[in-house]
């Protein structure tokens, strides 16, 4: 008999053969891989007494610790689906959050609250993220459990994590990159280095704790990179696979990757939280600019235009693409038309069959690696009593990737400030959404012909510094 | 001169300029307001060790520091390398 590629199943069996290897690192506190089952049963004990309908989800407020670690594989190993919700959602949004997955329990580190449960989501799901979008209710992402022992083990493989090869997650545990940092590492054996939230600005931090615990894998946003590379002038040799995915890759800083990492294979990768990791391509550091690379083994990816027809050889259209690691649609909707998911993102296809992204068709923008949609940010400003008009712009940022700025027309002098206007988006956006920087006028706003927002001058008016 | 003051002039000077001191409450929530983020911490950061003579590299700080002006008097009243005398006073 063959050696399950079940993730609960491999957990168990890690328990069982190296129970003294370390799982979880965090802040120097080191938890064992026996350390972290008794935890899990711990959690699935607790999980039982609330005797909660069969196939029935629940929900962990996903607060980065081995405490939730241990729950969410409480949830894998009592086969029960389980929505991470981010520590950052506003309690609106949570509360719609929790009612569209029909959840019916909160854990909440050990804090559980039962919720009213809506219909099973399906037997088979053991993740459910939630895509970043920007206003209140973000879409669910159901993940088979088939999808995630897939995903797992091609993670595992590729980037050659086994028992012992200390890999960092700096991502937070609800993003879908923890799918490899975290679940294929566990999966494998090897020992998570967990970033706390609280110091993953702190270049210094990050570079130290790769070097000091000895980290062979890095995963990470560019902005992960960024803050090393400035903060650290020693290369960190340890490193064998270094993985940047979620954004472009800056000019600036791809040229100086091969030197803060020269022992490293370096690899841009493309995904979404819908199909996951969907493209790879190796970086040599020698490129002007970085494409995503080609299709991952078993991935399909047609490139189509504004109709929708398929194009074949060399083009520039909208990605459509399907993953052996992909949900089957979102909760409470469709399945994807033959399983292909729209990606929304703009690629072209060069005559070697390489990808690079070109960008987004919509007003689409990554802030710190969180995908906002900043159109749904107006609308929800807009909606504000004392609101009369309001145009959100996307402005780059060496750091933030993007940062976001809104211009409010109050409807009266007096009538709103932007403290005011914080607390109303606090509970209805997550925090990447809420603009970084809110400038409240009496003015009306600069418009086109068409007498929609002129986003173009309020940037250029913004860099003016008017 | 009362240090909650210079440190909201500070705030909406640097990141809310539409408000004015007065308007800041101390306890309003900087971060979950999203005012603050990680990114800006280490500016708000700069700032506080420039102005309050805080050695940065012996004292360990995060974003609960930064959470609002009354958490960021506290944390100046900690970490200063003199002792702050208005601060003392209050």
């Amino acid at each position: 008999m063959g050696r399950s590629h079940s993730l609960p199943d491999r957990l168990l069996e890690r328990a069982r053969v190296q129970p003294e290897a370390v799982a979880l690192v965090l802040d120097g506190e080191r938890v064992s891989y026996a350390g972290l089952h008794a935890m899990a049963t711990g959690a699935a004990a607790r999980l039982r007494a609330l005797d909660l309908p069969p196939g029935a989800s629940v929900a962990v407020r996903a607060v980065k610790s081995p405490e939730t670690i241990a729950v969410i594989a409480a949830c894998l190993l009592t086969r029960r689906p389980v929505l991470l919700a981010s520590a950052e959602l506003g309690e609106h949004a949570l509360e719609a959050l929790l009612a569209r997955a029909g959840c019916a329990a909160l854990l909440d580190g050990p804090a559980t609250t039962r919720l009213t449960a809506g219909p099973p989501v399906g037997e088979d799901v053991s993740f459910m993220l939630t895509t970043s979008g920007s206003t209140g209710v973000p879409k669910i992402v159901p993940l088979d459990a088939g999808a995630v022992d897939r995903f797992t083990d091609w993670a595992g493989g590729r980037f050659g994590i086994g028992p012992g090869t200390a890999v960092l997650n700096y991502a937070p545990l609800t993003f879908d990159l923890c799918l490899l940092d975290v679940w294929a590492t566990l999966k494998a054996g090897g020992t998570v280095v967990l970033v706390d939230q609280e110091r993953a600005s702190d270049g210094r931090h990050l570079a130290a704790l790769v070097e000091s615990e000895g980290v062979e894998v890095v995963q990470g946003v560019p902005l992960l990179y960024r803050l090393i590379a400035d903060a650290s002038d020693s290369p960190l040799p340890g490193v064998r696979h270094v993985i940047v995915t979620g954004d472009k890759l800056s000019p600036r800083l791809l040229g100086r990757l091969p030197e803060l990492f020269p022992g490293a294979r370096l690899y841009n990768v493309y995904g979404c939280t819908e199909t996951n990791d969907s493209f790879l391509y190796e970086i040599t550091g020698t490129e002007e600019s970085v494409p995503i690379g080609r299709p991952l083994p078993g991935v399909e990816a047609l490139v189509v235009d504004e109709t929708g027809a398929v194009l074949d050889g060399p083009a520039t259209g909208e990605l459509l693409v399907r993953t052996p690691f992909q949900t089957r649609g979102y909760v409470g909707g469709d399945a994807f038309p033959d399983g292909r998911f729209r990606s929304g993102d703009v690629v072209s296809r060069d005559e070697h069959g390489v990808f690079t992204l070109v960008g987004r068709n919509d007003f689409q923008v990554k802030v710190r690696g969180t995908r906002v949609n900043l159109q749904e940010v107006e609308h929800l400003l807009l909606a504000h009593e004392a609101a009369a008009d309001a145009a959100v712009v996307g402005v780059p940022d060496e750091l933030a990737g993007v940062r976001i700025h809104a211009v409010v027309r109050r409807t009266a002098p007096g009538a709103l400030n932007s403290l005011a206007l914080r607390d109303y988006c606090r509970t209805r956006l997550p925090r990447a959404a809420i603009p970084s920087t809110i400038q409240v006028v009496d003015d009306p706003l600069p418009s086109t012909p068409t007498g929609k927002p002129d986003r173009r001058s309020i940037i250029e008016n913004l860099r003016n510094g008017s | 001169m009362d240090h909650s003051y210079a440190i909201k002039q500070y705030i909406v000077r640097e990141f809310i300029p539409d408000v004015t001191p007065e308007e800041l409450d101390d306890e309003y929530d900087l971060v979950a307001n999203g005012v603050v983020n990680s990114l800006s911490l280490l500016k708000i950061v700069n700032w506080l060790a420039d102005t309050y003579d805080i050695p940065l590299d012996d004292v360990d700080v995060s974003l609960k520091d930064v959470v609002g002006v009354a958490a960021i008097r506290r944390f100046v009243e900690r970490t200063a390398r003199q002792p702050v005398p208005a601060l003392a006073e209050n």
